[in-house]
C-alpha cells in the first residue's frame, strides 16, 4: 500500500509539474498554449543532444535545456502569439497558430532523431535507488516530487510578492489598463513565455530522465491531463492545478487498487466530474480578475 | 487583360514546343521501334507504410527491405523482361490515409499488387479497398487478428499475409517459457489498443493450453505515463514472470519497473516487444518475445539479405526490413510463375502455390487461409543484440 501512495504522489507530481506551465500561460494570457507538450518533449531532446552529441554531463544538460526551452518559448510567443494579439485575433487563432508550431518542431525533431523512442547513451542519467524493506524508490522519482511542490510555491510567491508578480497579474486583469499603468507589458509578457516553458523544459528533461527514454510524442498523453487537473483545480490557478494534479493521480492509482482495471478511467475521471459539479469554478476558481 | 493575353499565348507557345517535340518520333513511322523491340513497361507495385504518424518509426526500414529486393530482382533481369516499379506512400499510420493510399494504387498507378499498410488496425480499412478491387495484397507488418482467413469485413481471400501473426508466435512463445522457466502463475499488463487486446486473448489461449494460470490481468491505456502502479499491482499476486502484452514504448517502462520491483522475473511479450528500440534498454534482456526472423540466423539466405541490407543502407537491417523484403521476393516468384504479371486473378493464384521459398525469414509458405508458414524464432537479448533463448 505504501508503495501504491508514494506511486500515486509521483503521478500526481508529474502532471502537476507539467500542468504548472500550461496554467501560468493561461492564468496571465487567456492563452491555451497548445505547444506546451512541444516544449516538454524539446526539453528532453535538447538535454540528449546535450549528453549524447556534446559529451556533457546531466547536471549541465539541465540548465541548459531548462534555458534553451525559456528561450524558446519567448520566441513561440513572438512568432505564434504576438502578431495574433497586435490584430486582436480571437482565442481559437492561437490555439490554431500554437498548434502548427508543435506540428513543425516535432517533424524537426522525427528528422533529427526519428520518430521511435530512444534512451540517452548508458551510465548517462543520474539513477540511485534505494529500497525500505519491499518498497524501491528512486531518487530522481524523490527530486521530482520535491521539486513539483517547491515550484508551486515558489510561483505562488513570486506571482504575489514581487514586482514581476503585480506586472503579471495586472496584464491578467486588462492589458491595456496595465500598459497604461506603467506596466512594461511586452517584458511581462516574454517573462511569462519564459517561465512557462522553462518549467515545461524542466518537465520535460527530469521525466526523460526518470523513465531514461524519450519521444518526439512524449508530451501528448500528459495534454488532456493538464487541461483536466487545470479546470478541475480552478482555470488560472497555479496552487489549484497541483492540487487537481494530485486528485487526478490518486485517484488512477486508487481506482487501480479497488477497482476492475476497465474502471478505472472512468472513476478517475467520475472523481472529477463531482468536483466540477460541487464546484464549477473548481478548487480553487475565482473570477478572471482575481486570477493569478 | 494584356498580361493574360501574353500569359496564354506564352502557354501556346510552350504547349507546341512540347507537343511538337513528342510528335517527332511518330511522324517517321519507320523509326528505331523497328529494329529494336520496345521495353516491356514497368510491373507497378505498391507500398503502404507508416512513413508519419504513431507508427513512422517502422521507417525507413520497411520502405528499404522492399527497395532492396526490387533492386535486386531488377538487377538479375526483373520479371520476364520487365522492369519492376515500387511507388511508396505514407499510409499516415491511420486508417483514412491508409484507404487513400490505397486507391490512389489501384484507381490511378494501376499497380498488380500492394504491400502494406504497417499497422493492423490501418490494414482494416485498407484491405477491404483491395479485396472489393481484386487487387493481391500481401500484409507485410501485420500481425493482429482478423487479417487474413476469417475477417470482420466479410471475405479477404484476395489478402496473403508474410508476417508471422501472433496467433503463431504467441502460444511458441509460451510453451518454450513455460518449459525453460518453469511457470505455474503469470500476470498479464496489457493496453487498450487493437493489438493488445489481441494478444491478450492469445496470450490467455496460450497459457490455458500450457497449464498456467494468469492470476491477475491488469490493463492500461495509451495515455498512461508511468507504469509503476501496473507493477506493484502485479507484483502483488507473486507471479513467475509478467506477461507485457504492449508496444514497445510501454514494454520499455514494464521492463524497468519489474527490474527495479521484481528483480529476477522475466517479462514474456508479443511482437511489440520486437522493437530493435529496445535492444539499449538496460533490462531489455529480462525479455522472451517469438519473432518472425533472427538475424543470428545462419541460413545463406539471411546471411546475404543482411550483408546486402548493411552494404547499400550503412546499418543492420530489422525484423520490418526482413519482412517487407521476403514479401517482395515472394511476389516475385509469384509474377515470374503467373503466365501473365499483370494479370490480379494469375497472381493471385500463383501467390497460393508459393511453397518452402528461401527467405531471410526462413522457408516460406501460404496456408489454405493465405496465412504466413514459417519458424518462429523465441528470443531474448543480450550484449544489445536479439538471441535465441536458450
Amino acid at each position: 500500500m505504501a508503495e501504491q501512495l508514494y506511486n500515486a504522489v509521483f503521478i500526481g507530481s508529474i502532471y502537476a509539474l507539467f500542468a504548472l506551465g500550461f496554467a501560468l500561460v493561461f492564468s496571465v494570457l487567456d492563452i491555451l498554449n497548445l505547444a506546451h507538450p512541444t516544449v516538454f518533449m524539446l526539453g528532453a531532446f535538447i538535454a540528449l543532444f546535450v549528453i549524447g552529441t556534446l559529451g556533457l554531463p546531466w547536471f549541465v544538460a539541465l540548465p541548459i535545456a531548462v534555458l534553451v526551452t525559456g528561450l524558446f518559448g519567448i520566441a513561440l510567443d513572438r512568432v505564434a502569439f504576438a502578431p495574433l494579439r497586435r490584430r486582436g485575433a480571437p482565442a481559437l487563432s492561437s490555439m490554431i497558430s500554437s498548434l502548427a508550431v508543435t506540428l513543425i518542431v516535432v517533424r524537426l525533431v522525427e528528422l533529427r532523431y526519428g520518430g521511435d523512442f530512444i534512451t540517452f547513451p548508458a551510465g548517462a542519467v543520474p539513477a540511485f535507488v534505494f529500497r525500505v524493506g519491499d518498497a524501491t524508490f528512486e531518487g530522481i522519482r524523490l527530486a521530482i516530487v520535491v521539486l513539483t511542490i517547491a515550484l508551486m510555491v515558489v510561483l505562488t510567491y513570486v506571482l504575489r510578492r514581487t514586482q514581476l508578480g503585480r506586472d503579471l497579474r495586472a496584464l491578467a486583469e486588462n492589458p491595456r489598463a496595465a500598459r497604461l499603468l506603467g506596466v512594461n507589458v511586452d517584458r511581462a509578457i516574454a517573462a511569462t513565455f519564459f517561465v512557462s516553458s522553462a518549467l515545461g523544459g524542466l518537465a520535460g528533461v527530469l521525466l526523460a530522465f526518470a523513465y531514461n527514454t524519450l519521444d518526439s510524442k512524449m508530451g501528448v498523453p500528459l495534454e488532456l491531463r493538464a487541461f483536466t487537473v487545470m479546470v478541475v483545480g480552478g482555470m488560472g490557478s497555479l496552487p489549484g492545478a497541483v492540487i487537481g494534479a494530485y486528485i487526478l493521480g490518486f485517484g488512477e492509482v486508487a481506482s487501480l487498487v479497488y477497482l476492475p482495471t476497465e474502471l478505472r478511467d472512468a472513476f478517475a475521471f467520475g472523481l472529477l466530474f463531482l468536483v466540477l459539479v460541487l464546484r464549477p469554478t473548481g478548487l480553487l476558481g475565482q473570477k478572471s480578475r482575481d486570477r493569478v | 487583360m494584356r498580361s493574360l493575353a501574353a500569359v496564354g499565348l506564352a502557354s501556346a507557345l510552350l504547349v507546341a514546343a512540347c507537343g511538337g517535340g513528342a510528335a517527332t518520333p511518330s511522324a517517321n513511322p519507320a523509326s528505331a521501334s523497328a529494329t529494336v523491340a520496345a521495353p516491356k513497361p514497368d510491373i507497378k507495385i505498391g507500398l503502404a507504410t507508416a512513413k508519419s504518424g504513431a507508427a513512422n518509426f517502422y521507417n525507413p526500414q520497411q520502405s528499404n527491405g522492399a527497395l532492396l529486393a526490387v533492386e535486386q530482382i531488377n538487377a538479375a533481369g526483373g520479371i520476364a523482361g520487365a522492369k519492376l516499379q515500387l511507388i511508396v506512400e505514407d499510409d499516415g499510420s491511420v486508417r483514412d490515409q491508409g484507404i487513400t493510399a490505397f486507391k490512389k494504387f489501384i484507381e490511378q498507378d494501376k499497380v498488380v499488387a500492394i504491400l502494406g499498410p504497417t499497422l493492423s488496425a490501418v490494414a482494416a480499412g485498407a484491405h477491404p479497398v483491395a479485396q472489393t478491387a481484386g487487387v493481391p495484397v500481401i500484409a507485410i507488418s501485420n500481425t493482429g487478428l482478423g487479417i487474413v482467413g476469417t475477417c470482420p469485413y466479410g471475405p479477404c481471400d484476395w489478402i496473403f499475409r508474410a508476417s508471422l501473426g501472433e496467433q503463431s508466435a504467441v502460444p511458441e512463445t509460451v510453451k518454450a517459457a513455460t518449459q525453460k522457466l518453469g511457470l505455474k502463475k503469470v500476470v498479464i499488463i496489457y493496453g487498450d489498443g487493437k493489438f493488445e487486446l489481441d494478444d491478450l486473448s492469445i496470450f490467455k489461449e496460450a497459457f490455458k493450453a500450457n497449464g498456467v494460470t494468469v492470476s491477475k490481468e491488469i490493463a492500461y491505456t495509451a495515455k498512461d505515463v508511468d507504469f509503476a502502479p501496473f507493477v506493484t499491482q502485479a507484483k502483488g499476486e507473486t507471479p513467475d514472470a509478467i506477461v507485457a502484452s504492449s508496444l514497445a514504448g510501454a514494454a520499455g517502462k514494464i521492463l524497468d519497473e519489474v527490474a527495479k520491483q521484481m528483480p529476477g522475473k522475466r517479462v514474456i511479450g508479443g511482437n511489440g516487444l520486437n522493437s530493435a528500440s529496445l535492444l539499449p534498454n538496460a533490462n531489455a534482456g529480462l525479455m522472451v518475445v517469438g519473432t518472425a526472423w533472427s538475424k543470428a540466423s545462419t541460413d545463406k539466405t539471411n546471411t546475404d539479405f543482411v550483408a546486402a541490407y548493411k552494404t547499400k543502407f550503412g546499418t543492420d537491417p530489422d525484423q520490418f526490413a526482413a519482412q517487407s523484403y521476403t514479401a517482395m521476393i515472394v511476389l516475385a516468384d509469384a509474377l515470374k510463375r503467373s503466365g501473365n504479371p499483370t494479370d490480379h486473378a494469375a497472381v493471385k493464384k500463383a501467390l497460393e502455390g508459393v511453397s518452402s521459398l528461401a527467405t531471410p525469414l526462413g522457408a516460406f509458405s501460404f496456408t489454405a487461409d493465405h496465412d504466413v508458414k514459417q519458424p518462429t524464432f523465441v528470443m531474448t537479448v543480450k550484449d544489445g543484440q536479439f538471441t535465441p533463448f536458450q
